[in-house]
């Protein structure tokens, strides 16, 4: 435990330290999505007033998504393809394992940072503009984003270690991009019963959860998946993400 | 004296993976190494040396065998194996966002180090590797040969039992190879177990208490570099560069103190090949090569009588050339 501690000591420093630029990173993309689909769009008429209420969550969701990934998942790319900074850290007394888990940890808290910066920073930008409803359950917001945290950091993990360190570029365009558009960022999972069955392979999405869980959290009087079926997912991918990632850092790591 | 490392039968295959058949980089290993000795695993890349360092430090895992560090068995019990042990890898890996000073401190942290005791560990480490100023420098902003000492003072700042090197003066300049070579034989003079592998004979041969040479994942012999370099036939090594009309081996193997002859497989082209002599050297020996030659008709070129290095050792057991 005390190594786990000291490890997780080190990132937090280190996040600190580069705090400016993690944070440019984490807020560029809600600012101008708010300020695109939020402001210029519905000023135009192109997009109706309860879109901006929809999507703030959303871009919680993705600012998290984003912060998780990019904090678990760079470094170990960087790390695997060769400067075996990582060594370090398997030669500290603790399991293979336990240095996994420290990761999606450091991940977890650098995600949930991420998405309780974004939310303030999108209703400052928004807070004259008509029609938005977002009445945060300050109770709920910090177990939801929390979980939300080590669901995107465990989720980087699993792409971390799974790809090969020259086709890191292409998770982007192939696996994040697909999944932010169909992750229920920009409209809330309940609408979708238009689809049909079709709504049910939403759910493998696991940004979905995420998304819906921020607008428990954030926007409860806009309709949401029910309780059980959102803690059921995102404890479940939590867990099935952390442990396959856990185990594929193990076999990636330890020849 | 008793062992602090004994690593048995230790094998390890990289299983077939696409396109790349499966690879026995160390075929059933066994050595042992005492307390306060200098161990020098030798032998070209590839021979197994890096993976047998890696199966020592639980980075690699054996496929079959045993490795007992201090008393703990590395499978059974890596986290306390990994108390005992530090590495100075070939790949150097220092944190490259900590400050110098960090990356010794925050490694103690990683150890359970209280406060004081990391800090002043610290300090007398940076003073003793002569990094004290630069101590609130990035890593990567120090020279190859000041990263390599950070990477050894971050590899005692845990008291380890067993300092392990790979390679530990890759890629360095002359200079700060002989600085590296007495920072590691004063670690040695302070009782420091340490095992290093390389490639270079002169490293293994100034250092080492003992040396095993490695070869195609299999050790050859273990012994100390004078004890190897004295199993070689008669002790001493004649070079000529001759030509002559008939093959002049079987003529020098029958000169009294020359105890075996070599003949490099092929000449370079102009008809002079290069003989090795294993000779006991004595009074009248170079007269009567020279006058073996001269009856058989044959011209010499070059001659030279030096004394073994492990290199000739590592030849005249695998008979070839080392691979770079």
């Amino acid at each position: 435990m005390t190594a786990f501690l000291a490890l997780l000591r080190r990132d937090l420093l280190v996040a600190s330290r580069n705090a400016f630029p993690l944070l440019m990173a984490t807020l560029t993309q809600p600012i101008l999505v708010v300020l695109v689909f939020g402001n210029i769009l519905p000023r135009l008429g192109l997009v109706a007033d309860e879109f901006r209420t929809v999507m703030v969550p959303g871009l919680m969701s993705i600012t998290m998504l984003m912060a998780g990934v990019q904090g678990v998942l760079m470094p170990l790319v960087t790390d695997l393809s060769g400067s075996r900074e990582v060594d370090e850290r398997l030669l500290a007394p603790l399991s293979v394992m336990a240095v996994a888990a420290e990761k999606i940890v450091a991940g977890a808290i650098h995600a949930a940072l991420a998405g309780l910066i974004a939310l303030p920073a999108m209703m400052l930008l928004m807070h004259q503009v008509a029609g938005v409803a977002v009445h945060p359950n300050w109770l709920a917001l910090g177990p939801l984003v929390l979980l939300c945290g080590l669901l995107s950091a465990a989720f980087g993990m699993t792409l971390g270690a799974r790809v090969q360190p020259r086709f890191s570029g292409l998770l982007f365009a192939v696996i994040l991009g697909p999944m932010m558009l169909f992750g229920c960022a920009y409209y809330p999972y309940q609408a979708l019963s238009v689809l049909g069955l079709f709504q049910y392979v939403f759910l493998l999405n696991p940004l979905v959860f995420m998304s819906e869980a921020m607008r428990v959290a954030v926007t409860p009087n806009v309709p949401h998946m029910s309780m059980a079926l959102l803690l059921f997912g995102l404890v479940g991918c939590v867990l099935g993400f952390g442990w396959i990632g856990a185990r594929t850092f193990e076999r990636r790591t330890i020849l | 004296m008793s062992a602090v490392l004994e690593v048995t039968d230790l094998v390890k295959t990289y299983p077939a993976a696409r396109k790349s058949p499966a690879v026995e980089a160390v075929r059933g290993i066994s050595f042992r190494v005492e307390a306060g000795e200098l161990f020098g695993l030798l032998g070209p890349n590839g021979a197994g040396k890096s993976t047998t360092l890696g199966c020592i430090t639980t980075l690699i895992r054996p496929t079959s065998g045993r490795i007992v560090v201090d008393g703990v068995d590395m499978a059974r019990d890596p986290v306390a194996g990994k108390h005992r042990i530090a590495v100075v890898p070939q790949v150097r890996n220092l944190d490259r966002d900590l400050t110098v000073r960090e990356v010794l401190t925050y490694h103690g942290r990683y150890f359970g180090l209280p406060a004081a005791e990391r800090e002043s560990r610290a300090g007398r480490l940076l003073e003793q590797m002569q990094l004290a100023d630069r101590a609130q420098a990035k890593p990567l902003e120090l020279s190859g040969g000041l990263q390599q000492r950070l990477l050894i003072a971050r590899a005692l700042m845990h008291d380890p039992k067993v300092l392990l090197l790979d390679e530990p003066t890759i890629g360095l300049d002359p200079q700060a190879r002989r600085l590296l070579w007495e920072t590691l034989l004063e670690l040695h003079r302070q009782g420091l177990t340490q095992i290093l592998t390389t490639h270079y004979m002169e490293e293994a041969d100034r250092l080492c208490d003992r040396v095993a040479i490695i070869d195609h994942g299999r050790i050859l012999t273990v012994d100390t570099p004078d004890a190897l370099k004295a199993s070689l036939p008669g002790g001493h090594l004649l070079d000529l560069d001759a030509r002559s009309p008939s093959p002049l081996g079987p003529v020098l193997e029958g000169i009294a103190g020359v105890a075996r002859v070599e003949t490099a497989p092929d000449g370079n082209g102009d008809g002079y090949v290069r003989l090795r002599l294993f000779v006991e050297p004595g009074d009248g020996l170079l007269d009567r090569v020279l006058h073996a030659v001269r009856d058989a008709r044959g011209d010499l070129r070059h001659i030279s009588l030096q004394p073994p290095s492990l290199e000739d050792v590592y030849v005249h057991l695998t008979g070839k050339e080392l691979r770079e």
